[in-house]
């Protein structure tokens, strides 16, 4: 959908006469545009770390936990209205918390903070997938995966390929995908679970949110943002998809020092973007669209990236 | 300001693009550094409070002593040896096979145990990742190269094994008392991360593991409480199994 001239300029008139205070305003703005914003809170490879890393001297000392990161949370949806709280992956396993109760407490904590979904990561199946399962009951929040069969584990049933959220007048899609566990988990852990190719299932279920007119289409991935070798990334992922506007990444631990963009199959951007691991971070993406009141949200998004520094 | 930023951004963007055939989005991104000082909820404070006093009660859990406490060497201690042998020993009642060799990487040993009693929290301390045990089937002339690797930069624990480190290769290896056969298959017992080619095991990486989800970790524990029971102190010695 190519730009409308006559909206461009109306909203550049009518922010510049914000910015500038002129008083200048168009006539019919309120009718022809309006802005729609999201936030984007984000965590991943928490690895069953429930209280901050011990006051040892070493690098991370002090860190993370989650009390600090709950009232942050709190701080934040007290401050804008459309929030989705996410994380990809590798919830359990790390501390001494999960070896004592298997993931019990890491989910309750994320059902008190209210997490709205999470994807599975490897290290979810360590304690078994009957496991998995039962402590999904604590943590209250969908779990999102596309690209893993189930059926005939103890996971059958326990997952679904995408959630649809409605934020204010926003329609967010988000679906989940999961890297490949043979050879990364011991066989007897996964058991009958089916592995499909992330980039073709993400495609299918991406595709499957854009017909129901989803305005941001997010993937919540534990593939790894990028590797050496051509094993499947969240890179690769984003170079290869049509209708995915975010990765929220996990697995590899990486610290990123802003949001990668990327060109899709669309030519539009797809964003990637992680936050290290241990709950030491916290992500959070901003976005806001500019639109026609009656139109949906065009095809493929051109992303301008800013660093949020207020 | 949050709204400042984005508009500022999204009156740029349009100003220079407006051929574009795409809808433009704004994105500002922030990363928050959880940190001690950060307020805290104090929900979740409750929360975990009593998972947390039962963690460190079961940590602070005396599962067994030691009269002379085990110190990791170079070429041999008796930590080492110790873990090795609890390796050979809970890798071959797991898996239900005879095991020839086992191994721990010196880097993989991350602590010591102190004269006294062993708590479950010393062996977290020891062996703090989840480190899997796992079993290869390794040709001898590959195992020979492994040795070297092994010879060359300093071992951590080895069972099984007779061998001199002479300028930092591996010699006189006997294996169940017999020299290695090139020929020969030798069942090695190590975890995933020298299996997978981590450190010291770069050719191991790439042979079959058969892996059964056996925490290193778990093995240690199963072990001390196995020598307690039978009224043993966890004491082990150096006994000559690799020499310069």
């Amino acid at each position: 959908m190519p730009i409308n001239r006559r909206k461009f300029i109306q909203q550049t008139s009518l922010a510049a006469g914000a910015l500038l205070a002129t008083g200048l305003l168009p006539q019919d703005a309120e009718a022809s545009s309006v802005t729609d914003r999201i936030t984007i809170l984000h965590t991943n490879d928490v690895h069953s770390r429930l209280e901050p890393f011990p006051q040892d001297g070493s690098k991370n000392a002090g860190l993370g936990g989650v009390a600090a990161r709950a009232a942050l949370i709190k701080d934040i949806r007290s401050q804008v209205k459309n929030v989705l709280l996410l994380d990809a992956g590798d919830i359990f396993q790390g501390t001494p918390y999960f070896n004592l109760y298997r993931g019990e407490p890491e989910m309750k904590a994320m059902a008190m903070m209210g997490y709205d979904a999470a994807t599975m990561g490897n290290h979810d199946f360590d304690a078994g997938m009957e496991n998995y399962a039962q402590q999904l009951q604590h943590g209250k929040f969908p779990v999102l995966l596309c690209n893993y069969d189930f059926a005939s584990t103890p996971m059958e049933g326990k997952t679904v390929p995408y959630k649809i959220f409605m934020k204010g007048n926003l329609k967010i899609g988000i679906l989940g995908v999961g890297i490949e566990l043979k050879g990364l988990v011991p066989d007897n852990l996964y058991g009958n679970t089916l592995y499909h190719n992330p980039i073709e299932y993400a495609n299918k279920y991406a595709d499957i949110l854009h017909k129901e007119g989803c305005d941001l289409i997010v993937c919540l991935s534990h593939l790894g943002d990028k590797y050496s070798d051509d094993k499947i990334s969240d890179e690769i992922l984003a170079k290869e998809c049509f209708d995915i506007d975010l990765i929220i990444g996990g697995h590899t631990h990486r610290f990123f020092e802003e949001p990668r963009k990327y060109f899709n199959r669309r030519g539009g951007h797809t964003i990637v973007n992680q936050v290290g691991w241990a709950g030491i971070q916290l992500g959070r993406l901003d976005y806001s669209f500019s639109r026609t009141k009656k139109k949906n949200l065009a095809e493929a998004h051109t992303v301008v990236i800013g660093k949020n520094t207020s | 300001m949050l709204t400042r930023i984005a508009t500022y951004a999204s009156v740029v963007f349009l100003a220079l693009s407006c051929t574009s055939a795409q809808q433009t989005t704004t994105l500002n991104y922030r990363d928050y550094k959880i940190e001690k000082q950060t307020k805290v909820d104090s929900n979740l404070i409750k929360l975990i409070a009593p998972y947390g006093d039962s963690v460190k009660l079961v940590m602070s859990k005396v599962i067994g002593f030691t009269t002379r406490g085990l110190m990791k060497r170079q070429p041999e201690g008796e930590l080492g040896n110790f873990m090795a042998d609890c390796l050979m020993e809970m890798g071959e009642k797991k898996f239900n096979k005879k095991i020839d060799i086992s191994y721990v990487n010196a880097g993989g040993i991350r602590s010591y145990i102190p004269k006294g009693e062993i708590s479950i929290g010393k062996i977290f301390e020891l062996m703090p990742f989840d480190n899997l045990v796992v079993l290869q089937e390794v040709k001898g002339n590959i195992l020979l190269q492994f040795l070297n690797a092994v010879a060359e930069k300093g071992p951590g624990g080895l069972a099984g094994i007779k061998m001199k480190i002479k300028d930092k290769v591996a010699s006189n290896i006997l294996i169940d008392g017999k020299p290695l056969d090139a020929n020969k298959m030798y069942t090695v017992c190590t975890s995933d991360y020298t299996a997978n080619g981590g450190g010291e095991g770069e050719v191991l990486h790439g042979i079959k593991q058969v892996n059964m989800g056996y925490l290193f970790r778990d093995a240690l524990m199963e072990y001390v409480e196995q020598i307690t029971k039978q009224g043993k102190p966890v004491d082990w010695k150096t006994e000559g199994r690799v020499t310069y």
